[in-house]
């Protein structure tokens, strides 16, 4: 009995050795990869930078119905890349296990909402102040409002979330800094991570207190996200277009938030798999399990949407056939059927299949459309907003003709190229500064799990501490 | 503070610590003098030692009830100041004080929240104490930091009782 039990207490440290030493090889092997493809990622980037600047310098901010596709691609980004870290939040508070591997994978694009908060200074350029007679949330009128309370409030939301993703990526990489600072041979990375890990040392009150501080600042990004979701659908597209109240669209809004951010992490976890030397981590059940969150999220955009669609649909008045042709029938109608068909037909018609789902390639090709679904949606509503705040007939009541379609021009394809590339860039770099697989928490999930045999076949049985 | 001295156990076995542990109790050691370091977060009393304690739960329940007064007195009030009969309902109807009253409780939980965060946090440790960089390799160390007169029984419990090794702080 003793002697087995030494032997397993003597696999078990050596099952931790093993791993701190194969993920910190993993995260040193990574300083020196993939030049080229930073070189392009760094040129397309610089590319979209050009375009936002010939952008600026030929439309200027005083024309907003040029920079519908410019909004557009922002929220787009709100809407992805800032939900993803909603991944590594909603398991952790629900104290589920099969994300520990992915954890750090979503919650690395927290920090990318710095970019999207400096590309959000622009889009504040652009709103026009309450003082141009808009029917807003704000009682302007009445109230002696600031003409800039949508701006304002709005910025200070973006500026929480984006504070609170960093917070919550460093609080939960801090040991794995440690990890990295007693194992790093050059100097200059020892004092990087030395700085980084703030001391940590690994008491057990300082894994108690990160545990409480990952759950709470989780728990505030979670609100922030949603809150943020409500301001830029309410503020920056809804209050814009003449006649359109609905207190269902910011919901709407969310949901496809949530399952855009599903959708950006299938799809980086796939390129973690196949290129990021993360095949051992990310495995079969991470993306199935992801596979049927995306689809019950996909389930819940459309219960909203048509919630929202079917007063518009019955109620019949000028008004919401204007809304409807506005954003459903007209000008953006190919938009439309490109985003209800991505969003909801194509995830409904393939899912259900077990071949599609139970599969690694299976949610990651549906994720994809889902992004370019989430991006055609925020298109028919974004673009046709921002045409409207020099339209004639913006204070009336309800829109008696409605505009033409617009389409991209170059600096708008630019920008969003270079845009996308930017992200792609960042992460990646940040998978050279933190490991994309959390040391601590492979090494803590390795002390619950263990293969049984289970008469004549062998189980995963999986512990939970709590 | 500045008068202590600490000392670091390593082992590699979880019950090898749990029953060093007792030891270092029995040797005359508070639980404030000693602690233990882990590469990995293991459940709370694996090694028969004490639970962290923490008051954050408070925060919240503070913050929620202040919130909720807030806004039960803001509602309330408001409507006293400003008698104004709306829709033949009564002057303090309770539907409509509802919902400030409920933002007023989430905001104070929130707010308290983050208050009760720093204030959990304080400053940080200023006496780091023995550390060993195996910790993250996967050893569990047990760290006795205390005056130096009590060091030498720091050591000799610790070696007598399954530490691989023995490490001081101080050299």
């Amino acid at each position: 009995m003793s002697t087995s039990h030494n032997t397993h207490q003597q696999t078990q440290f050596s099952k931790q050795t093993d791993l701190t030493e194969k993920l910190v090889g993993l995260h040193v092997s990574k300083y020196n990869k993939n030049r080229i493809f930073l070189v392009l990622l760094s040129i397309l980037s610089i590319i979209g930078l050009i375009g936002l600047i010939v952008k600026i310098s030929t439309d200027g901010f005083d024309n907003p119905a040029e920079w519908g596709y410019y909004v557009t691609f922002v929220v787009f980004i709100l809407t992805t890349v800032q939900a993803a870290p909603m991944v590594a939040i909603a398991p952790f508070i629900a104290k589920g296990h099969w994300n520990r591997s992915i954890t750090k994978v979503a919650q690395l694009f927290a920090p990318l909402g710095l970019i999207n908060l400096i590309l959000f200074v622009p889009v504040l350029c652009v709103l026009p102040s309450l003082s141009d007679g808009r029917r807003t949330l704000w009682f302007f009128e009445s109230l002696k409002m600031h003409s800039h309370m949508p701006h304002i409030i709005t910025s200070i939301s973006f500026i929480c979330l984006v504070l609170l993703g960093i917070a919550l990526l460093w609080v939960s990489t801090v040991p794995d800094f440690a990890i990295l600072r007693e194992n790093s041979k050059n100097p200059y990375h020892k004092k990087l991570f030395s700085i980084l890990s703030n001391r940590w040392i690994g008491t057990s009150k300082q894994w108690f207190t990160q545990k409480h501080r990952i759950g709470i600042l989780g728990a505030f990004y979670f609100m922030t996200l949603v809150i943020l979701n409500f301001q830029i659908s309410s503020d920056f597209a809804m209050s814009l277009i003449p006649g359109w109240i609905d207190s269902l669209y910011p919901i709407t809004h969310a949901a496809n938030s949530f399952q855009a951010g599903v959708a950006t992490v299938i799809l980086a976890m796939f390129a973690l798999r196949k290129w990021g030397g993360c095949k051992d981590f990310i495995e079969f059940d991470q993306f199935w399990a992801l596979g049927k969150l995306m689809f019950a999220l996909s389930l819940m955009w459309i219960w909203f949407f048509f919630s929202s669609f079917i007063i518009f649909w019955y109620g019949a008045k000028p008004t919401e056939k204007a809304i409807i042709e506005l954003s459903m029938t007209g000008p953006y109608f190919v938009p439309f059927l490109g985003s209800a068909f991505l969003l909801f037909i194509l995830p409904l018609i393939t899912m259900p299949f077990n071949k599609i789902r139970r599969s690694i390639w299976g949610p990651t090709i549906i994720a994809f459309f889902i992004l370019i679904g989430s991006f055609l949606d925020r298109l028919r509503i974004y673009v046709p907003a921002y045409q409207l705040t020099e339209h004639p007939n913006k204070h009336n009541i309800y829109l008696a003709d409605i505009p033409a379609t617009i389409l991209p021009d170059i600096p708008d394809i630019m920008i969003i190229v270079g845009g996308i590339s930017a992200i792609i860039l960042a992460y990646t770099l940040l998978t050279k500064l933190i490991p994309v697989i959390s040391i601590w928490q492979q090494k803590e999930l390795s002390l619950y799990k263990i293969h049984k045999k289970f008469h004549r076949t062998e189980v995963l049985v999986l512990g939970k501490p709590e | 503070m500045f008068n202590k001295r600490s000392v670091i156990g390593l082992f590699t076995d979880e019950d090898s610590v749990a029953d060093a542990l007792d030891k270092v109790s029995e040797s005359g050691f508070s639980s404030a003098e000693y602690e233990i370091l882990t590469g990995t977060p293991y459940p709370d009393g694996t090694f028969g030692d004490e639970e962290p304690k923490h008051k954050l739960y408070r925060f919240p329940i503070i913050g929620a009830m202040c919130g909720f007064i807030v806004g039960l007195l803001l509602t309330a009030g408001n409507q006293i100041a400003f008698p104004l009969i709306t829709g033949g309902k009564p002057l303090l109807s309770i539907p409509p004080m509802l919902i400030i009253m409920y933002e007023g409780t989430m905001l104070g939980a929130i707010l308290f929240t983050v208050f009760g965060i720093i204030f959990e946090s304080r400053l940080p440790r200023l006496f780091m104490g023995a550390y060993d960089t195996k910790i993250t390799e996967g050893y569990i160390g047990i760290c006795i930091t205390s005056t130096p007169e009590k060091m030498s029984t720091a050591e000799e419990v610790l070696k007598n009782n399954g530490a691989e090794e023995v490490k001081r702080g101080w050299e």
